[in-house]
């Protein structure tokens, strides 16, 4: 292979990969019956959203119950990072391979368990849980709670098997257990990354709370259902406010905290 | 006393990474082990605190044969032994003054030692150890902002926190520069001579195993290939041992 050819090839590839992309564009489209003309007026939708969603005020006067039940959620989302995050942590230790772990079976049983919570999407999650826990809180901190165990167990397990175990090493070679050397050791080193997967996950937990409560007829996700159903739209508008300034002032506090932690 | 005889190991059938390997070391000396990459001298390091287990041989240190300890008692045993590192090894997000306290994880409780419950005269001590290095300012410094001579330095006061009989040092100089080499070098010689421990360094460079030790071991091929002290090794020998 010359320079030339190399380059040519990668230079193909390109060109495929951006050729098949839109052939699946129009393939889905005409299969959908989509219509294209539909983009050009997207504009008059949104204006339609801005007229009817703002929130007025009227709608301003419900702010302190929209502010409890979004409170509610926000600690719902937290406490079920939280669990979840002290559990998975524990899985990944003793499923992580570069510590040990003998057992090839063990490992792999808890990479498919976390895999399987993983990949049930939190709808199907809060749908199955709302026959067995009905319509309460309840319900939606275990549906967040499973899903995040799934998730955190599988990017704890990342993060502990990139760890350099000669450091381990050097803690064992001076005499003392693995238990220790894990705790003095590996902790220390992936309590960076641990925090941030936690706080990733709690800020996606208020997003998919919002989702849930609709389900589960409960915090800001019912507020938001029952305003919609309603048609008490700026109320409804409201709702997504405070929530996108949560989520927001959530990335920034979890950016602050990343920095400090580096 | 460090005496090891006949030591073996493979880690395939065909290519074994120690044949027959035999040595020994006094308290207050430097053992310097040379050889090309490859000739062993790392597993040959790991086998003498057991981080690897060997296929056959005998490691005694001072009437105590190693090998022959079980899990718990071996434990025990490498307390007595301070390993250092080429890459220091050291908990890059923690202080200099925790790194160094690792050292007396190794005579706590399990439940001490997860909770690092450190004594006051442990602390005490450990400060020392860090003043003796030259790294007071650095204390409460995470170890991740040190150099690589202040690193290593860290390291080996984590080994002497655990009051050593023997020091084992795998190309404890082989990623510093010249001048922070020296220093580390000058530290392992004084601590050999001053507190009387058995030293036992791989080392790369044939210049600095002659000029700082009592001893020295030649491994190619996974065999020993000389045994003496820096005066017996001439230029012939050195062209032999990297051939």
């Amino acid at each position: 292979m010359t320079p030339v050819t190399f380059f040519r090839r990668k230079q193909q590839v390109m060109l495929f990969t951006l050729i098949a992309l839109l052939v699946s564009y129009v393939v889905a489209s005409i299969a959908l019956g989509f219509q294209q003309g539909a983009l050009l007026q997207v504009q008059t939708g949104f204006l339609w959203m801005a007229q009817n969603f703002l929130p007025t005020a009227t709608s301003l006067k419900l702010l302190p119950a929209v502010l409890f039940q979004l409170w509610r959620t926000f600690i719902i989302a937290t406490a079920a990072a939280g669990v979840a995050g002290v559990i998975s942590l524990l899985l990944a230790v003793i499923g992580a391979k570069n510590l040990g772990q003998r057992h090839v079976s063990i490992s792999f049983f808890i990479r498919g368990f976390a895999s399987v919570l993983r990949n049930i999407p939190i709808i199907a999650w809060a749908l199955i849980l709302l026959f067995s826990f009905k319509q309460n809180e309840l319900t939606g901190f275990l549906a967040l709670w499973l899903m995040n165990l799934g998730f955190l167990t599988r990017a704890f397990l990342e993060t502990i098997e990139d760890f350099d175990t000669g450091k381990l090493e050097a803690l064992i070679a001076t005499g003392t257990s693995r238990p220790v050397a894990i705790m003095q050791g590996l902790l220390p080193e992936i309590a960076t990354p641990v925090v941030e997967w936690l706080l990733y996950m709690i800020e996606n937990n208020v997003r998919d709370a919002t989702l849930v409560g609709l389900l589960t007829g409960t915090g800001i996700g019912f507020l938001f259902d029952l305003y919609f159903k309603s048609i008490n739209y700026p109320a409804a508008g409201l709702v997504v406010v405070v929530l996108i300034v949560l989520v927001i002032s959530l990335e920034l506090l979890s950016t602050h905290i990343q920095r400090s932690l580096t | 006393m460090l005496t090891v005889t006949a030591l073996s190991k493979r880690y395939t059938p065909d290519k074994p990474s120690l044949q027959d390997v035999s040595l020994v070391a006094d308290a207050g000396t430097i053992t310097a082990v040379i050889g090309p990459s490859g000739a062993g001298k790392t597993t040959l390091l790991r086998s003498l605190n057991q981080l690897l287990k060997d296929d056959e041989g005998t490691v005694q240190l001072d009437d105590v044969d190693l090998r022959q300890l079980s899990k718990r008692e071996l434990q025990k045993a490498r307390r007595d032994i301070g390993m250092i590192f080429q890459n220091y090894n050291l908990i890059d997000a923690l202080t200099v003054l925790e790194n160094v306290l690792h050292g007396c994880l190794g005579a706590k409780s399990t439940i001490a030692g997860m909770l690092a419950h450190y004594t006051a005269e442990e602390k005490q001590a450990a400060m020392a150890l860090i003043s003796e290095m030259g790294l007071s300012d650095f204390a409460y410094t995470a170890c991740k902002h040190l150099s690589g001579g202040q690193k290593q330095r860290v390291g080996i006061a984590r080994a002497l926190m655990q009051h050593p009989k023997m020091l084992l040092c795998d190309e404890p100089i082989a990623s510093l520069d010249p001048k922070s080499a020296k220093l580390v070098m000058d530290i392992l010689r004084r601590l050999a001579d001053e507190k009387d421990l058995i030293v036992v360094v791989n080392l790369h460079q044939v210049d600095i195993a002659t000029d700082y030790a009592d001893h020295i071991v030649a491994l190619n091929h996974g065999r020993k290939v000389f045994d003496g002290t820096p005066a017996e090794l001439n230029d012939a020998q050195i062209q032999a041992i990297y051939a």
